[in-house]
């Protein structure tokens, strides 16, 4: 007779192994990791400082033509809103799965952190957007939709946009910070040379009692909750204050959130980068496994198909519509000059990831998510820049103001704008300066977090089930 | 001249000759055989008029004007009431007229919520006439049960009888004749109302359209943002006493 | 889920099949009366048929009106179902398993509520075949592919087709128990065809799960499209203002799954009340689905908010007309502040607290009041959307709805409610074999002085046992 599993009342424990000695072995590999810096990383460093002078470089360039022509602003633009889709976005991997709390995040969080720190980088390439930023005045439209009354400054869109932006690295700043301390009270007191006393001076006396762990862990739960409200609404705001209200006739209410959307899609590729460059050359291979990326590909895999889906509402409503207003912004984004771009968008976007993760050995691969990731980023890039380039030649344009009474664009650009010398370096620039600057952190913050790693050995254990051995693991919530 | 299949039918309204005398109503009402809408059909809001006279005021009294603008199926070349028809009911035929298959419908009301110029009409009621009335219904013209849409059809019987005609009895069928022009034309007193073709440059509406579409002209269309690309072309009002004046 | 009762599984099929195999007290009232408000409906469509579209409210420019909100609002709660089936079944949320089969049965039967609304509506309901049918034989004339009312009919049958199959597929197991447990010969012979005899072989099993795991991956598209097609019913219209927004879909999909998810939350709290089954149903149950509800109703505001501001910003008179209409006018003004403040302004903040979460009493009422909101959001797209001004004076309107439309409104309520009663009465709400498994799979883990609950994980790949990290 077959004895019934389920006659099972007792709950025994499962065993972890939760011993000092474990957790110290976990202390010693990343501390021993993180102490070396090897070559290749100044190499890249090198590579990468050469590619942000050549960014300083181009924007000087940029300054020299002045505020006046704002077609000429267009790619500036298009690489700040595509390090605003990246880098800045790259935390919620950390925030969202940690929300959700599931145990592959834990060597991908800090790292994905560590990229807000590139956020700084942000912040100084929207300050000149200040003055491009336009004002209220001559009845142009806005989000502050009723700037042309009175009470309403007419500079209130660069107070908000400031504001948010600004919130938003802090909020970074400070989610790095609060996620940090654990790992930097082990580099005190277990790490050597500047690292020692650097960490000394940023862990402020943890010591890992019951209260700094709480206290720690709500704190990152609200900074991480606020993190990504204040996401969604600097890309609402960049969305609209610099891309639709150049565009007369571009009334998409769906647009905010398919801009933040595309953030989160490109955030997750940046991680899958980041996270392949760690494992190949960080020395990270032993913690970095197939699970990250494999759960980094199903992200991946929905993502790129609400990425269609977010598109097609837009554009079957536009399409459906057929107000004038609404085919000539067809026309200048999908169907006119854009066109190629656009098809090679949707591949790169869309087509390739969903089409070749939909098959799991290729999600549960080492290298198959990296490459994905490479075609979502330039896909991305390109992205912004058919977006941004275009409603900017458009702002560059007179007769402005007279489209803007009657929200249509009277006359639809022909021709997308050539990139400038200027251009080029400012895009390859920026992005090389924003690796840098992560590269650079990783040198004092440990890239992946060696608290969540530790933590890890309580919630996993493996056990003997009938006539197989399975994976169990603890939930804490 | 008007031959079948190479046209394009359109109206022309001169607004500044419509009197608001409803004449073109009527007209219609007894030309389509549209039911008879009593009190209680206005008090449900749910008269049928193909062909109906808006009604504005404008001024403070004394000064008090009224203003008139017959509304009718705009025919549009890009009709919002078109693709939305699961059935096929409402279709664009190769006169550029946007017509109405009475048995295809079922009456889902899609194109009357599409439309802008609310000109489509949803039958509620069966259609009920008096005794005395039913046999001065149009034979021509089906007599529409309840449950499905309608609307005005430029009187496309008239058309289609007259090129018909026409055509078996090799005349030519002039721009303007009567037997062609939909009722409304017809019976309007004032020449307010013109139709014809406009595939025919001749025609009068073509020579009218050209005419007052030009910069500085008086011709518009119904909500010309809506991209409807309407054939019925509008003559604004010629009025100096009142300004201007924009929004309602 | 910390509050956890071990079961042995003979425990587990005496409680979950009790109020299958024996009939309650309170069975046949509530039986006969929600079975009296379905025939009064059932009266009042046919009225409605004899006599024509007239007896309803519905006029110019108001050409839909209640059913159309009703519609859409059963199409809502129909997203539930899936949202907590499939979504939580691919993510492995443990505290999926009480609740999965009510959702989905209540999927099924609010689809079907649905359903019978715009068909009803149309003004020659008897033709209706030549619209949703792929092909009109005796005319000759394929639908229109270019209305949304064509994808409509598709998309929600398939999404009843794949969801009847769904539930069917996670039943087969239930039904095996029951046929061997059934008492009258009849009774088990009906169970029997049904289990298509399964008999629990490690093969059989395989393949249910596999059927499982494929049918909820297959339906999620299909549940983003049913949705989506819906909102574009009305937005690809550019004669109503208030409806031409791209926004209209993402909107409609996270407002039904705001309404859906509450939906499952009250029914929780009844199976509680109605079937004793709070050693499955726990606080925590109740406290995962209001954190849920949390990120849901959230996301759902900002998107309305979104919707708002897009309105206003294009500063078109009618636009700006009808956000005044809907919003500060009677009778819409205080409809559409009991919508914003059941719908988000009481609930949300309510299920912050942690007290409030783990009450089911508290739970039911609050996502009653996210119910009643969510109704009033899509009468207040439907019908003040249509009674808007336009430029055209002669079309101004209200609207107000005949008792034929009310009644036949509640008959969806009494309809669904109905549908659940008789399931619950021949098939198991809880999915026995879903629970069995949870409790099988279940461990426990001593982290310091806290006992946290562990599971195995089903389906790792190797290389999770190959080495320790």
């Amino acid at each position: 007779m077959v004895t019934d599993p389920g006659s099972r009342v007792v709950e025994p424990y499962v065993e972890t192994d939760n011993s000092v000695e474990a957790r110290k072995a976990v202390s010693d590999g990343f501390i021993g990791i993180h102490n070396v810096t090897s070559n290749r990383f100044w190499q890249f460093a090198a590579l990468f400082g050469i590619m942000f002078v050549l960014g300083i470089v181009g924007f000087v360039m940029r300054l020299g033509a002045g505020f006046d022509d704002k077609g000429a602003w267009g790619y500036y633009i298009a690489v700040f809103a595509f390090l605003m889709t990246t880098s800045s976005a790259a935390p919620m991997v950390a925030i969202a799965p940690r929300i959700a709390n599931s145990h592959w995040r834990r060597p991908i969080s800090r790292a994905a952190e560590i990229w807000a720190l590139a956020g700084c980088l942000n912040l100084l390439l929207y300050i000149p957007l200040i003055w491009l930023l336009p004002s209220l005045e001559n009845g142009r439209r806005s989000l502050w939709f009723y700037g042309q009354q009175e009470g309403v400054p007419a500079y209130s869109p660069h107070i908000w946009a400031t504001l948010a932006i600004l919130g938003l690295i802090l909020l970074g700043l400070a989610l790095v910070w609060l996620s940090s301390l654990p790992d930097f009270a082990v580099l005190r007191d277990h790490g050597e040379g500047w690292r020692k006393k650097w960490a000394g001076r940023l862990a402020l006396g943890w010591r890992g009692t019951s209260a700094q762990w709480n206290w720690q862990y709500h704190r990152m739960g609200v900074v991480g909750a606020f993190y990504f409200m204040m996401l969604v609404f600097v890309h609402f705001f960049i969305s609209v204050e610099f891309l639709m209200v150049h565009v007369p006739g571009w009334i998409d209410s769906l647009y905010p959130i398919t801009h933040a959307h595309n953030a989160l899609q490109a955030g997750v590729a940046t991680m899958m980068l980041t996270m392949f460059f760690l494992r190949q050359f960080g020395g990270y291979k032993e913690y970095i496994g197939l699970d990250q990326f494999w759960g980094l590909g199903k992200l991946l895999l929905a993502l790129s198909l609400l990425w269609f889906w977010f598109w097609f509402s837009s554009f079957n409503v536009f399409w459906y519509g057929k107000k004038p207003s609404e085919q000539a912004v067809l026309e200048l984004l999908v169907k006119g000059p854009y066109l190629y771009l656009f098809i090679t968008i949707f591949i790169l976007v869309f087509i390739l990831p969903w089409f070749t993760m939909i098959w799991n050995p290729v999600r549960r691969s080492v290298w198959g998510p990296p490459i994905l990731a490479i075609s979502v980023l330039i896909g991305t890039l390109l992205d912004r820049v058919r977006l941004y380039v275009g409603a900017w030649d458009v702002a560059g344009k007179s007769s402005m103001m007279e489209d803007m009474m009657y929200m249509k664009m009277s006359e639809v650009p022909t021709k997308i704008p050539t990139p400038q010398i200027a251009d080029i370096f400012v895009i390859v620039g920026f992005i090389g300066g924003s690796i840098l600057v992560f590269m650079l952190a990783t040198r004092l913050i440990p890239a992946v977090n060696i608290w969540e790693q530790k933590e890890m050995l309580l919630y996993k254990a493996e056990v003997q089930f009938h006539r197989t051995k399975v994976m169990v693991m603890g939930k804490s919530r | 001249m008007v031959t079948a299949g190479s046209n394009k039918w359109g109206m022309v309204v001169d607004v500044d000759r419509c009197t608001g005398c409803q004449g073109c109503v009527v007209a219609c009402q007894s030309e389509n055989n549209i039911p008879i809408n009593l009190e209680e059909h206005f008090n449900q809001r749910r008269a049928i008029q193909w062909i109906r006279i808006e009604r504005y005021w404008e001024g403070e009294y004394p000064n008090v004007k009224a203003r008139f603008i017959p509304v009718m199926c705009q025919h549009c070349g890009n009709a919002p009431c078109e693709p939305v028809c699961p059935v096929y009911a409402t279709y664009h035929n190769n006169e550029g007229m946007n017509v109405q298959v009475y048995n295809r419908c079922i009456g889902t009301r899609f194109c009357a919520n599409g439309c802008p110029y609310h000109v489509r009409f949803f039958n509620f009621w069966e259609p009920e006439w008096p005794e005395s009335l039913k046999n001065q219904l149009n034979p021509d013209v089906t007599v529409r049960s309840r449950g499905i849409m309608e609307k005005c059809s430029f009187c496309v019987q008239r058309i289609q009888r007259s090129t018909r005609e026409s055509e078996r009895d090799n005349e030519v069928l002039e721009d303007g004749d009567r037997g062609l022009n939909p009722a409304c034309v017809n019976a309007c007193a004032t020449n307010a109302l013109i139709f014809g073709n406009f595939n025919d440059p001749d025609s009068k509406v073509s020579q009218i359209k050209e005419d007052a579409m030009k910069e500085g002209g008086r011709g518009y269309r119904l909500m010309e943002n809506m991209g409807t690309d309407t054939n019925v072309v509008y003559l604004k009002k010629v009025d100096q006493s009142v300004e201007v004046t924009h929004g309602h | 889920m910390q509050e956890h009762e071990q079961l042995s599984h003979k425990q587990i099929n005496e409680d979950l099949l009790k109020d299958v195999l024996t009939v309650p007290k309170w069975w046949l009232p509530a039986v006969a009366f929600l079975g009296l408000v379905v025939v009064t409906g059932l009266c009042a469509f046919f009225y409605m048929v004899y006599h024509g579209l007239g007896v309803t409210g519905l006029n110019r420019p108001v050409m839909w009106g209640f059913f159309i909100a009703n519609f859409v609002f059963w199409i809502g709660i129909s997203h539930a179902g899936i949202m907590i089936s499939a979504i939580l079944r691919l993510t492995q949320a443990e505290w999926r398993r009480p609740i999965t089969r009510a959702a989905e049965v209540m999927t099924v039967f609010s689809l079907i509520a649905a359903l019978h609304t715009p068909l009803m509506h149309v003004g020659r309901p008897w033709r209706v075949l030549y619209w949703i049918f792929p092909y009109d034989f005796s005319r000759g004339i394929w639908p229109n592919v270019r209305s949304p009312f064509v994808w409509d009919p598709s998309a929600v049958g398939t999404y009843l087709i794949a969801s009847s199959l769904f539930v069917f597929i996670c039943l087969i197991p239930d039904l095996a128990i029951l046929r061997d447990r059934a008492k009258k010969p009849i009774v088990k012979k009906i169970y029997a065809q049904l289990a298509l005899g399964f008999l629990g072989t490690p093969r059989q099993w395989k393949l249910q799960i596999i059927a499982g795991i494929l049918l909820s991956a297959l339906v999620l598209p299909v549940f983003v499209s049913v949705h989506s097609i819906v909102s574009w019913d009305f937005a690809v219209l550019i004669g109503v203002e208030g409806w031409h927004s791209t926004i209209f879909a993402p909107y409609f999909i996270i407002g039904a799954i705001h309404s859906g998810v509450s939906a499952v939350a009250m029914l929780m709290a009844l199976s509680v009340w109605l079937y004793g089954l709070d050693k499955y149903i726990k606080p925590d149950h109740f406290d995962a689905i209001a954190r849920l509800l949390i990120i849901v109703a959230t996301t759902w505001f900002f998107f309305f908010f979104l919707e708002w501001v897009y309105a206003l910003y294009t500063l078109d008179s009618p636009d700006i007309a009808l956000r005044e209409l809907q919003a500060l006018q009677w009778p819409y003004g205080p409809l559409f502040a009991i919508f914003v403040i059941t719908s988000f302004v009481i609930p949300v903040p309510l299920w912050l607290f942690k007290r409030v979460r783990r009450s089911a009493v508290l739970m039911f009422w609050t996502t009653i009041l996210v119910n009643i909101g969510m109704w009033l959001e899509r009468f207040l797209i439907v019908i003040p959307g249509l009674v808007r001004r336009t430029h055209m004076t002669f079309d101004w309107g209200t609207y107000h709805p005949s008792i034929i439309e009310i009644l036949i409104v509640v008959e969806t309520f009494a309809f669904v409610c109905l549908g659940m009663l008789l399931f619950a009465k021949v098939l198991p709400l809880i999915p026995l074999f879903d629970i069995k498994e949870g409790m099988v799979n279940r461990r426990l883990i001593k982290v310091g002085r806290r006992v946290v609950p562990a599971t195995i994980r089903e389906g790792l790949p190797h290389h999770y046992y190959e080495k320790k990290h």
